[in-house]
């Protein structure tokens, strides 16, 4: 995790979007524990409320759960469920832009097709 | 201490003379937030916190914490530290004053100060405490600033431009520290600064004050999720933002762009062929309070 923040995204977001990038990556490996809120706040330098909702997010995911006393980690499955949503997002998150921005320049459909196949 | 705290802050107006230098100022701080405090050079920044810390007296208003006065209130004001920016002259009294003499001083004063702690981070930023406050660096008498309030461990305290004479490195370790301290004792802190960006992580809230008036008080976060710039086709742009709340609009040529802070339920429509970007809380104060520049 040493991506740096940036201001593109709200941060909580970005803390959540990180610790799913790290979960994918096998930097955190499902049922370990991930830093804590105080951790995450330190390591970034933000406020730990701001670090707690970003971890909040993947908790109502189901993505991160919580052991009393001992703190955060990973959910078995954590991985396979990253990858489903983020495979149903993709048409929002990138072809829908790349579909904007290939009309507002005048290229059709085909020719995207055509780039897309002679890409490696 | 158990019950949390609050420091309420009643319609303060600080007058000089003729000079409104705060206007009905009204706000309360909880316990155990991290605030900041921003604001143009001649806001009222330093004034404000030298009347919440009762330092200074108020022309109208009232300061309670909880349901006390802290005007010569020595109950109320052992919970309070306002560590100053040390800005010296030959004239001042500090001049030939060494940094332990006043760290002495300093730990007589505040009832919870933590000795141990003090001397923690003296080592850490290498400070030689045998110096007299004439010969330190401006880096140096920041660093005095923090030492004194961390270690006062007061439960509301105030720095006064912590950072601003502190490099990047140093500012960075300011942080930490900050966070570190704030998660281990959920102190109240309020840091006045016009080293915005940087900073905006760390703030739970933020108080913008602009010539002596509170223009806001929210939640760094949600603030900044409402903050949009708004650019293009100058038309466009007008169509796109019209009945919002517009803070700024600048123009080049037939390009715009105007920052809007967005109320509940609002968002630029997908209609209009217009650039929508996120704004920081720099940018976002910039267009509130830069408007004379």
């Amino acid at each position: 995790m040493l991506e740096n923040l940036n201001q593109e995204k709200s941060i909580y977001v970005q803390i959540s979007e990180m610790i799913e990038t790290d979960i994918l990556r096998g930097i955190l490996l499902e049922e370990e524990r991930v830093p804590s809120t105080n951790e995450l706040a330190k390591l970034y330098a933000i406020n730990p409320a701001t670090a707690a909702k970003g971890i909040n997010i993947l908790v109502d995911e189901e993505i991160l759960y919580k052991k009393r006393g001992i703190g955060m980690f990973v959910s078995t499955g954590a991985k396979e469920k990253i990858l489903a949503r983020r495979r149903s997002e993709f048409y929002e998150n990138y072809i829908k832009t790349l579909l904007k921005e290939a009309e507002s320049i005048g290229l059709n459909r085909e020719q995207i097709i055509e780039m897309i196949q002679s890409s490696k | 201490m158990n019950a949390t705290r609050s420091l309420n802050c009643k319609n303060v107006t600080k007058k000089y003379g003729d000079k409104i230098v705060l206007n009905q100022v009204n706000f309360t701080l909880e316990e155990g937030k991290i605030y900041g405090l921003i604001g143009r050079n001649g806001a009222g920044k330093t004034t404000l916190l030298s009347i919440l810390a009762a330092h200074a007296p108020l022309t109208e208003g009232e300061v309670l914490l909880d349901e006390e006065t802290v005007w010569e209130n020595t109950n109320a004001l052992q919970y309070i530290c306002f560590s100053r920016e040390l800005n010296l002259s030959a004239a001042s009294p500090l001049w030939n004053m060494r940094v332990k003499e006043y760290l002495r001083m300093a730990a007589i004063y505040f009832p919870f100060w933590d000795q141990m702690y003090a001397d923690k981070l003296i080592k850490q930023f290498e400070l030689n405490t045998k110096e007299k406050f004439g010969k330190l660096s401006k880096g140096m008498l920041s660093m005095v600033t923090i030492i004194v309030a961390l270690a006062s461990k007061a439960p509301f305290t105030f720095l006064d431009e912590p950072v601003a004479g502190l490099d990047v490195v140093m500012r960075r370790v300011f942080y930490k520290l900050l966070l570190e301290e704030y998660t281990l004792s959920g102190r109240t802190f309020v840091i006045s600064t016009h080293i915005i960006e940087e900073v905006s992580d760390v703030l739970e809230e933020v108080l913008i004050i602009d010539k002596g008036k509170l223009l806001l008080k929210e939640n760094t976060v949600e603030l900044l999720e409402k903050a949009v710039e708004v650019s293009g086709l100058s038309e466009v742009v007008d169509k796109a933002v019209n009945g919002l709340d517009i803070q700024c609009v600048e123009t080049v040529g037939r390009r715009k762009h105007a920052v809007v802070l967005l109320k509940e339920d609002e968002t630029i429509k997908e209609e209009y062929d217009v650039t929508v970007k996120p704004v920081g809380l720099q940018d976002l104060f910039v267009a509130m309070c830069g408007n004379e520049a």
